[in-house]
């Protein structure tokens, strides 16, 4: 691997904070797992702290910025409900950095959505028979949990949930 | 001449030394031809220092100052379960020092656990030196996956007490993978079964010719081989107490008899299929015969009673390969290291679980060694040959309110890596902020490993919410973890630049290097004498070939294998010692003669001092610490050095032990509000100091979010998101 110039050091360094993940490793917003993969290895490969041993002061310091951002972008897009929840990010113009905190809140919030259900309805419905729940009335949680899986009669979470007040109130 | 970098294995039970040069890795023999030594340091009388082997047989004459497994003590609190148990069962002193830092006193000294490693370091090192005829000192050193930052810390920190300068703290899994696919152009994934003497590590790894990328690292550091062997020594003593009456367990001399009989028998099981274990008058007592134990342990019966380790193991290798997305039929192969994996019950389990015969191409003893090796050496040279990707073993969090922890960089995300989270002050008029970091993966905060708290002060006084203060947690390559706080408005970075050191402050450290009493270890020559007076210009042809041949038979597992534990039995225990031995069944009474570097003659007693090796350059003692100034000590031994420097405010009181236990409240709130806002939070613990400017709303990072650590809150019963999503 060639050394870098060190003029393009501190020109990465000095804009790192424009690029988003995609720009600063190189491949396109629509690249595949693998090729964002090959490209976190080159990348980090030329930012590696231990492939700039000889770097010293500012230059090493640049470097090392570039390095740690480089992994940061590679941990949000190997993982495909972090990386959805970024590229919404980007869609709408919040920024190209994403705490890897608020990644995963991020990809847990799609998926507690999930949970909760993909319709008004389903999800009415599923609140409802929560409260039912608490208050220990089996009947109506029973209820409403089949009229919730009317209107998302694939949602497991729905399924599981009924099947579990269905041996409570026999 | 060429720069030179060692690579160190620096084991619980027995460390090993190795370097790449000409392309070939070679493992470095010690002065009686043994290619692992002893982690053992016994002191003498007069001071001396005598590491290895030879100082592991002092441990049924002077148990009360040789130190063994030190490795089990390095970088913890003396609170800690680690230390409890080891003060419980270890023949010598550990004391506690200042902030809660362990020392092992011997006669009147008190040695640090990182001086104890720079002890067997230090004999590494002139192991090194004197087979490769000139002065060596980089080093990468070898820790287990899991330690944490004040273990690795706290090895960084005995290298450099034993005069190297530290190139890498290295996973030993991950050194392990690179000995196996290094130069081999491979595309596999693997995994690394590490099974050492005190602690579990499982790594899992993606090789794409020569970059090396751990996808995920899961470990247990309270599980080894020397469990194993407590085991058995639990075994013979019940027995012993059944049919005697008496408890070898009160008796120092015998219980390390039985320690050493215990070992024995563990490896001659990995070897055959029954071991006899023997050891003659263990016990003397006026008015009766004197009482010897006898037995023969079979490999079932030793198998069941380490079958529930073994399992453990496995719980582990689960967590791992979850973590890294793949399922056991995945993987292109399954690589065994440390030295209980020979053991035939270990092999044929992991064969099991993964599906796969296991490797053992490369000596488990030597591959951990080796790959750091190979890894000094591309560190040093300007064409990288190999390029590791690795992962930060623990889950980096950060103390909120309710004494929970809140993590910010999770376990296995890939490093170096920073993050930053902006925060503010929560009342007005504040002055000071309290931050507190953890590694762990509870979000209860005293269930993980505080690794430091400091205070951060000197912004703006101004109402509440107008500060703004970025924290920034940075792990490096190394594992080694900073946290810096800055204040947004005027960029200060005041005495915030933090180290979260071992316990050991850089004053300390600085004083233990100049006491300089590494110096004391006495090194034993290689019998050939093949290195007279070590100028650094002579490399003796004679010293070359016995190398290469060193090196040759080092990749022959199960011939270099055999032949050092014969050696190990044949040329060092001194009489008494050889009183109790335990034979495998099948094996040769007399084994033949190693290879290479027979055992040497009367151990010749030549001792090499620092003098004799400081021909040449100047031995470099000062690596620089990886973060600021000596000043910024946050880390707890540091406060009492600069109490000028350091805030006296109560709050920095290092408080761990009184958390222990004592901080979740036993009869949590049936309704704990997991839906406060800020305001709510407010009313309920007042004595909260900051509060998360970003306030990133989410359904799995409640309330608690930003919110620095406020004793007295109960918040305890928030949702934990890790705990629900295992569920």
């Amino acid at each position: 691997m060639p050394d870098l110039a060190p003029t393009e050091i501190k020109a990465l360094a000095r804009i790192l904070d424009e690029l988003d993940y995609y720009q600063l490793i190189h491949v396109s917003p629509s690249a595949t797992p693998s090729l964002v993969k090959a490209a976190y290895y080159a990348t980090s490969r030329a930012f590696h702290p231990d492939a700039n041993r000889h770097l010293e002061g500012e230059l090493q310091s640049a470097v090392a910025k570039v390095a740690k951002r480089i992994t940061e972008a590679y941990s949000v897009l190997r993982d495909p409900r972090r990386r959805q929840a970024y590229d919404r990010r980007l869609e709408a113009g919040a920024g190209v950095r994403m705490q890897l905190a608020e990644a995963q809140a991020e990809a847990g919030r799609q998926s507690t959505e999930e949970r909760q259900g993909r319709t008004r309805e389903g999800r009415q419905y599923f609140t409802l028979a929560l409260a039912d729940l608490k208050r220990k009335d089996y009947l109506a949680a029973e209820r409403h949990l089949r009229t919730a899986l009317t209107f998302e009669p694939d949602n497991p979470v729905f399924k599981e949930q009924l099947a579990s007040v269905r041996k409570l109130t026999r | 001449m060429n720069e030179l970098a060692i690579g160190i294995d620096l084991g619980t039970s027995n460390s090993c030394v190795a370097v790449l040069r000409g392309g070939a890795v070679e493992v470095l023999p010690n002065g009686y031809g043994e290619y692992t030594t002893a982690s053992v340091v016994a002191i003498k009388p007069n001071g001396s220092v005598v590491v290895g082997n030879a100082a592991k047989a002092n441990i049924i004459h002077d148990p009360k100052h040789t130190v063994y497994s030190s490795k089990r003590l390095i970088g913890r609190y003396f609170f800690s379960e680690e230390v409890k148990k080891a003060r419980a069962i270890c023949s010598y002193e550990i004391t506690e020092a200042e902030n809660h830092g362990v020392r092992i006193r011997i006669r009147e000294e008190l040695f640090s656990l990182p001086e104890m490693g720079a002890m067997v370091l230090r004999e590494l090192k002139q192991i090194a030196e004197m087979q490769l005829g000139r002065v060596v000192n980089k080093a990468v050193i070898t820790v287990p996956a899991n330690f944490n930052d004040n273990q690795r810390q706290a090895t960084k920190d005995a290298g450099r007490i034993a005069g190297l300068e530290v190139l890498r703290i290295m996973n030993e899994p991950t050194a392990a993978a690179l000995a196996y696919g290094f130069g081999k152009g491979l595309r596999q994934r693997v995994a690394i079964y590490d099974l050492g003497g005190g602690t579990f590590d499982i790594s899992v790894l993606e090789i794409a010719d020569d970059v090396f990328e751990v996808l995920a690292t899961c470990g247990d550091t309270f599980l080894g081989g020397d469990d194993f062997d407590d085991r058995l020594i639990d075994l013979l003593a019940d027995e012993f107490m059944q049919k005697e009456g008496v408890n070898l367990r009160n008796d120092p001399f015998a219980l390390e008899k039985l320690k050493v009989a215990a070992e024995e028998a563990k490896k001659a099981l990995s070897i055959d299929s029954e071991a006899e274990i023997r050891i003659p008058d263990i016990y003397t007592a006026e008015g009766r015969p004197p009482c010897s134990i006898q037995r023969k342990l079979g490999e079932r019966e030793f198998g069941q009673l380490v079958n529930d380790l073994i399992l453990r193991t496995f719980k582990v290798c689960d967590e791992a390969l979850q973590q890294a997305g793949v399922i056991a039929r995945d993987l292109d192969g399954v690589i065994l290291v440390g030295g209980p994996t020979r053991l035939p019950m270990i092999r044929e389990a992991v064969r099991q679980y993964f599906q796969k015969e296991p490797k053992a191409d490369v000596d488990p003893d030597q591959v951990v060694a080796m790959g750091a090796a190979i890894h000094a050496a591309s560190l040093i040279s300007s064409d990288q040959e190999a390029f590791l990707l690795d992962v930060t073993p623990l889950s980096l969090r950060i103390g909120v309110a309710g004494d929970m922890a809140e993590s910010v960089i999770e376990r296995n995300t890939p490093v170096p890596i920073e993050q930053t989270r902006t925060f503010t002050t929560f009342q007005d008029n504040q002055e000071s902020v309290q931050i507190r970091v953890y590694q762990g993966e509870s979000r209860v905060a005293a269930e993980n490993e505080l690794l430091g708290q400091f205070e951060f002060s000197g912004f703006r006084k101004a109402r509440r919410g107008e500060v703004a203060i970025d924290v920034t947690f940075e792990i490096n390559a190394d594992g080694i973890v900073n946290v810096t706080a800055r204040d947004q408005e005027t960029g200060k970075q005041s005495s915030t630049r933090i180290t979260l050191s071992s316990g050991l402050s850089e004053g300390e450290l600085k004083s233990i290097i100049e006491q300089a009493r590494t110096e004391r270890v006495q090194t034993v020559l290689p019998p050939a004498a093949a290195i007279p007076a070590l100028p650094p210009a002579v490399q003796a042809g004679e010293a070359g070939a016995q190398r290469a041949e060193g090196k040759r038979s080092s990749f022959k597992p199960g011939e270099a294998g055999a032949q050092r534990a014969e050696g190990e039995r044949s040329s060092f225990k001194p009489g008494n010692a050889l009183a109790q031995r335990v034979e495998g069944k099948r094996s040769s009474p007399k084994p033949p003669p190693p290879r290479k570097a027979p055992p040497p003659p009367p151990r010749p007693q030549l001792e090499v001092t620092e003098p004799e090796l400081e021909i040449g350059e100047p031995v470099v003692v000062s690596a620089p610490r990886p973060s600021g100034p000596p000043t910024s000590g946050f880390a707890p031994a540091d406060l009492g050095e600069s109490p000028d420097e350091a805030p006296t405010d109560e709050h920095l009181v290092f408080d761990a032990t009184p958390q222990r236990g004592s901080d979740l409240a036993p009869d949590p709130v049936e309704d704990a509000p997991d839906l406060l806002g800020d305001d709510d939070l407010a009313a309920l613990s007042p004595e909260i100091d900051l509060v998360d400017a970003q306030t990133v709303p989410a359904d799995d990072e409640p309330a608690t979010r930003g919110l620095f650590d406020a004793p007295g809150t109960d918040l305890s019963e928030l949702p934990d998101p890790d705990a629900r999503k295992k569920k």
